[in-house]
């Protein structure tokens, strides 16, 4: 009885989500237009299964995520070293910071017109949108973690008579990578939406974005749904697998 | 005593290491337009491909004068501003509810953090087919991406106030009134403020993406539209009011933070 009582309570949180897909499944049998917006979720199990079937779903979601990943390996590789160059040398900050700081200010999505324009909308217009999402964020951290080493530690490093070498493996990159891990997880979620949203732009090719654009000309709103239900979980999953990871690469580091 | 002399050294140090280097903030930019304008000038590549700046000031001249420029930007800015209004207030109550009941976050937490991790720009062609392309699409996308960051900051905000600080309030025997408005709001505004400016610049990206893929106006509208007629210049034009009036609305918080939270020892 206790036990019932508990699961109950556990099961709380799921009452109002299943309130609402209550009220969606009756709106959508109010007639024709409201099956419209809203899809029966018969239609939505429907389409799930067929775009399984007809590897649709698998085919984008690979594709997504390939160039997601490709941007990302990019973007953080070039922000890493950015960033580091940035907060080694003050001249290398005085001449990439304010072009970094003007070209940041745009949002990323506003640049395509001018990518499309002039590197065509094929993949690598689509790569280098991805890789610019994840550089902006992977600088700027990285040259916060290493601008903001605490002197004793490079005085530390002084006083073993460490080479530059050494300073940069002993001192700086365990000081800095705390904010260097901070900013690969933002590079992944700035990467993840603009390479969905740079799909729904230049249409060529396969991808999420691309097969939800599509359903949106067809007015297939049950393959929007699952679009939308997809990039939301994938997100999400990336984003604990990357958080959990580097809480066990970061273990050592005593938590404040 | 060696230590007061080193730290009233420092601040001669520092200004002398940056005074001069004020004006090298304006080295590459000015480098680089100087490369862009040389390189348009030579030739290399067709004058529609790679518009020279001249051009481009030219067009931004132009697109002022005759009004198009301000009629896009007070489209897109009005449709900015009732969004962000419907979802700051929106997310203002719904994240004070969320961490003053207990009934409130039991029922509506999951549901609330499931929601929260849905892009915005992956709901457009949802919203698209549910809204239509007019208004109400762009209106509610800006609220959604205004709403989930200043719904999280104002309850994690309002639950992160030290609850000495009310011991301290009931022992003077404040009313509610003082404890609300001297204890609670000081204590929670700066992450609600900062979430605010969180949630303003998502919103101006999603508002000009939502622009590009479904508009008839606004700035988004009129890059797309320059792209479909390879008007390199009116897209660049845009691209860079785009990123000012970003710039602005950002650094215009931060500015309104500094300033109302002077009093903080931080």
């Amino acid at each position: 009885m206790n036990s019932l009582v508990h699961l109950l309570r556990r099961g709380r949180g799921l009452l109002l989500p299943m309130v609402l897909i209550g009220l969606w499944e009756i709106a959508s049998r109010q007639g024709t237009a409201q099956a419209y917006a809203f899809v029966p979720l018969e239609v939505i199990g429907q389409g799930l299964v067929e775009l399984i079937d007809s590897g649709a779903l698998l085919i984008s979601t690979l594709a997504s995520l390939q160039r997601t990943c490709i941007g990302l390996l990019l973007g953080v590789t070039l922000g890493i070293a950015v960033g580091a160059s940035m907060a080694m040398s003050t001249v290398v900050e005085r001449v990439i910071g304010p072009l970094y700081h003007m070209m940041r200010q745009v949002p990323i999505l506003g640049l395509i017109p001018l990518i499309a324009l002039w590197f065509g909308s094929g993949e690598g217009a689509k790569i280098l949108i991805v890789s610019l999402a994840a550089f902006y964020p992977m600088t700027l951290n990285t040259f916060e973690g290493f601008s903001h080493i605490e002197p004793r530690y490079r005085e530390v490093g002084r006083v073993f008579e460490f080479g530059p070498v050494q300073q940069l493996t002993q001192v700086l990159l365990p000081s800095a990578l705390p904010s260097i891990a901070n900013g690969a997880l933002h590079a992944l979620a700035f990467a993840w939406v603009s390479s969905v949203g740079v799909e729904l732009f230049l249409s060529t090719g396969a991808g999420l974005g691309n097969l939800m654009m599509n359903a949106e000309a067809g007015s297939r709103m049950e393959v929007v749904v699952i679009g939308v239900l997809c990039i939301g979980l994938l997100g999400y999953a990336m984003n604990q697998l990357f958080t959990r990871l580097s809480q066990h690469l970061l273990r050592w580091r005593d938590t404040r | 005593m060696s230590s007061l002399i080193s730290v009233a050294a420092q601040p001669r140090v520092f200004i002398r290491r940056v005074r001069p280097n004020r004006l090298s903030w304006f080295v590459s930019p000015l480098l680089v337009l100087l490369a862009w304008a040389l390189v348009a000038q030579s030739g290399r590549y067709s004058e529609q491909l790679l518009v020279p700046p001249a051009v481009v000031w030219d067009t931004f001249k132009d697109l002022l004068d005759s009004g198009e420029l301000l009629e896009h930007t007070r489209f897109s800015l009005s449709r900015l501003g009732l969004g962000f209004a419907l979802g700051a207030s929106g997310g203002l109550l719904f994240g004070i509810a969320l961490a003053l009941s207990k009934t409130v976050e039991v029922y509506c937490s999951p549901l609330f953090h499931t929601l929260r991790q849905i892009p915005s720009i992956a709901l457009i062609p949802m919203f698209i087919l549910a809204f239509g392309v007019e208004e109400t699409f762009k209106i509610l996308i800006v609220t959604k991406a205004v709403f989930f960051p200043v719904a999280l900051a104002t309850s994690e905000g309002i639950k992160a106030i030290p609850r000495n600080y009310f011991e301290v309030g009931r022992i003077y025997r404040l009313p509610l009134r003082h404890l609300i408005f001297d204890i609670a709001f000081p204590a929670a505004a700066p992450p609600i403020l900062t979430g605010i400016r969180i949630g303003l610049s998502r919103a101006w990206m999603v508002l000009v993406a939502a622009e590009l893929l479904a508009a008839n106006s606004g700035l988004g509208q009129m890059i797309e539209m320059a792209r479909q007629l390879m008007r390199i210049d009116i897209v660049m034009v845009g691209v860079v009011v785009i990123g000012l009036i970003g710039f602005v609305l950002d650094h215009g918080f931060r500015l309104l933070e500094k300033r109302l939270f002077r009093w903080k020892t931080r």
